[in-house]
């Protein structure tokens, strides 16, 4: 039977990237069917209203939404709408996804998170397993990673750096804002190893991506230059080259039609005038996005597969997870220091490239011993003055602040102080309280039932933050800096999630294989960030870019 | 990813107040109102007209100029917020809710002072004010006014407030580049307007 194309992939970002560019390259047709619009370099200001004050990447709410459930004082679960709460769960629903928008802090995963259960054993209420891989199956993608998307860096020895295949990444690290001096030096006080800082950002040109501009405003924001590593600036444009891809944006899959022998022959969307299509392919490629992946195949039921692509044995849309972790602040006062200091405290564009592993596992017998941790990153406030104003809106006693008071307090938060902040991230244990399933009510502007999402966590991911938390206000302390606060919770970084389709080699208790097949699936593989059965406790993108590279490499043995 | 201004159910709420409580402007004068001629840029503040007139009013007192420092005016606030209720993304609810307000406070202001809003003193436009805060729907309307006036200190000069970047100068605060052109605001990228020739359909008010 003859197909419309070889692959056909749902979705651009990090985990349809690698896939895209490396089957296009090899010759085989590739048509990509993404929901957003295909924006480019041109189309990307520093301008706050698009970028963070208005839908502008991502669907408006009331056409395309989630349900997200939460936990009660009584232990019961109350559902809102996202419509209604104003909680934004989207994250760049554009040509390479929103890794157009990511601050690009890359870290690889250890070989310890590989195994995670073995190393540390189980946690009660967690749902801890092993991967089917190890670090040594990925490795060669991670390096293969920094070549292809373009990882600045430089490699510090410390007791936890995970092995290397090469010495050093393929470019130095971009400029550093001169605070990281001050944070090396406070570390080297308190004997801590500051690191430099990954990042999937451009210190120097690669082919026809200029490097960095430092304009100072870069998460959240689409790079303007083609430095920032996102899925569309480092591997898609090159794949349309090849002239084996087609790239068709605004188009929205909403089910994959399965044939009687459980294979999935068609894709069918909906096009930019809302009409209903279809496409054939050899190979189905999802990776949408992890909570839009489990709802695409939750709603893709087929003779069999009642319930949906890969859950039979009802795994689909499970143990999905976030980052877990928190944030703080410290004030560095202009007042206090002299004029030349001020000044360069002022530097806008540069980044702080600073971090700390020195916690990435740690013993302490208030953890029962062997404890896996997580990391500290440090960064400035973020510039956007709208958001950074907000705060100024409302008085202690809660009611509105205007007027002179306003004026004042503006005033100081925008000209009184440099605010280093940090960044902790931790694992996000797997639990049964975090999970999709379709929403029976509500449905998206097409008629499609919209994922629900229900947000538990456990109460050790809180444990583990707020250790990393109080480590890192100790670095603040011992800079200087003055009111110091953190906060760590279980709310959930929407821009930061992976799972629900967990790889292993059970099917029933896995959705997918080793390879990122769907177990009983003979041509769907899943590539975006669904795969990872535990997360690590580092930004997810590194991972999901290797990993889809790795799954590449798979599929074009067999194409 | 910041969140909406007001959310839907939050809205019908504040509308179900509204029309409870809150007189209703007539449909002549809503007409007229959103025929306003648009202005060009040195004429925002001249021949204004009720809402807007008032509305102008109370920017001003909330976001007041000093001697080293613009207020409303100076920033263009009013440009600012009718461009943004014109957006194509801007619920008609919302810009129905914002004119709505202002004959409530005329109203409150008359019967408390026998005197519209604007000709009030410093004092008695603050004590109408606070005393709006005080219920919920009024906290609302001024919530929204609060942050349109935010928005209008610190966004790009091309949405037509932070006249003459007075806004980020005041802050001392240093923008990005590149900054968006009149074909680059938000409404007419992305999922605002995903077809490139749609971009071309709406106009903002000039801004120099």
């Amino acid at each position: 039977m003859s197909r419309d194309y070889d692959i056909c992939v749902i979705g651009s970002g990090a985990g349809a990237g690698p896939v895209i560019s490396e089957l296009s390259k090899q010759g085989k047709s590739v048509l990509v069917l993404e929901k957003g619009p295909w924006l480019t370099e041109e189309d990307f200001t520093k301008d706050e209203m698009a970028c963070c004050r208005r839908s502008t990447y991502t669907p408006k709410l009331e056409d395309e939404q989630h349900v997200l459930e939460e936990e009660n004082n009584d232990g019961s679960w109350s559902s809102e709408p996202t419509s209604e709460s104003g909680w934004d769960f989207w994250n760049g629903n554009v040509v390479g996804g929103s890794s157009n928008f990511m601050s690009g802090y890359f870290y690889r995963i250890k070989p310890k998170d590989f195994r995670l259960l073995s190393e540390f054993g189980p946690i009660k209420g967690a749902n801890i397993v092993d991967w089917p891989i190890s670090y040594d199956d990925m490795e060669p993608y991670f390096t293969k990673a920094e070549t292809e998307i373009g990882i600045s860096g430089k490699i510090v020895a410390h007791k936890h750096q995970e092995p290397r295949s090469t010495k050093d990444f393929p470019y130095p690290p971009t400029s550093e804002h001169p605070i990281v001096n001050n944070i090396d030096r406070a570390c080297a006080e308190l004997n801590l190893t500051s690191l430099p800082t990954p990042r999937a950002i451009l210190s120097t040109p690669k082919e026809k991506r200029n490097s960095c501009e430092y304009s100072g405003y870069c998460g959240s924001y689409g790079c303007h230059s083609g430095a920032k590593g996102s899925a569309r600036a480092a591997l898609l444009d090159d794949a349309v080259a090849t002239g084996h891809c087609e790239i068709r944006p605004n188009s929205k899959v909403y089910k994959l039609k399965s044939n009687s022998k459980g294979q999935v022959v068609e894709a069918l969307y909906y096009d930019r005038d809302n009409k209903a299509q279809s496409v054939t392919a050899k190979i189905f490629v999802v990776a949408c996005h992890a909570i839009e992946t489990s709802r695409l195949l939750l709603a893709s039921d087929g003779p069999k597969h009642p319930d949906g692509l890969g859950n039979n044995y009802s795994q689909l849309g499970k143990n999905l997870l976030f980052s877990a972790g928190g944030s703080g602040t410290g004030e560095f006062h202009y007042s206090e220091m002299d004029k030349l200091t001020a000044s360069a405290m002022k530097t806008r564009g540069p980044f702080v490239n600073r971090g700390l592993q020195d916690w990435y596992y740690f013993n302490d017998k208030e953890f029962g011993g062997k404890t896996k941790g997580g990391i500290i990153d440090f960064l400035l406030r973020h510039p956007n003055p709208i958001s950074k104003a907000m705060d100024s809106k409302w008085n202690d006693d809660g009611n509105l602040n205007w007027g002179h008071n306003l004026k004042r307090d503006l005033k100081t938060v925008f000209t009184a102080s440099q605010d280093l902040r940090f960044e902790v991230f931790n694992d996000w244990l797997p639990t049964d309280n975090c999970f999709v399933s379709l929403d029976s009510n509500i449905k998206d502007k097409w008629g499609s039932a919209v994922a629900k999402v229900r947000l538990g966590y456990h109460e050790h991911d809180l444990k583990v933050g707020e250790y990393l938390s109080a480590k890192a206000e100790n670095v603040l302390r011992q800079m200087g800096a003055k009111n110091i606060r953190s906060s760590v919770s279980g709310s959930p970084p929407a821009n930061l999630v992976a799972g629900g389709c967990r790889f292993g080699s059970d099917i029933k208790t896995s959705v997918l294989d080793a390879d990122c097949k769907v177990h009983d699936v003979d041509n769907l593989y899943v590539t975006d960030g669904s795969f990872m059965p535990t997360g690590g406790s580092v930004p997810y993108t590194w991972t999901i870019y290797a990993n889809a590279f790795r799954v590449a490499d798979i599929i074009k043995k067999r194409v | 990813m910041s969140k909406p201004i007001i959310n839907r159910r939050q809205f019908i709420q504040i509308i179900a107040l509204a029309s409870t409580s809150w007189p209703l402007i007539s449909q002549a004068e809503k007409t007229s109102h959103l025929q306003t001629p648009r202005k060009s840029s040195d004429l925002v503040y001249k021949n204004l007209k009720d809402p807007w007139l008032s509305i102008a009013e109370v920017q001003e007192h909330l976001f007041p100029a000093d001697d080293t420092s613009p207020g409303a005016k100076d920033i263009y606030a009013l440009r600012f917020l009718r461009n943004m209720l014109d957006a194509p993304d801007t619920e008609s609810e919302e810009k129905e809710f914002i004119i709505k307000g202002v004959g409530w406070l005329n109203d409150l202001s008359i019967k408390n002072y026998k005197q519209s809003f604007m000709k009030l003193s410093s004092k008695d436009k603050e004590s109408v004010l606070r005393k709006i805060e005080t219920s919920r729907a009024g906290s609302r309307w001024l919530n929204l006014m609060m942050t349109y006036l935010i928005e209008a200190l610190l966004s790009d000069p091309i949405y037509g407030g932070n006249k003459d970047q007075k806004g980020w100068q005041w802050l001392e605060h240093i923008p990005g580049f590149p900054t968006p052109t009149s074909e680059q605001v938000y409404f007419k990228l992305g999922n605002q307007s995903n077809d490139l020739s749609q971009r071309r359909s709406q106009t903002l008010r000039a801004t120099s």
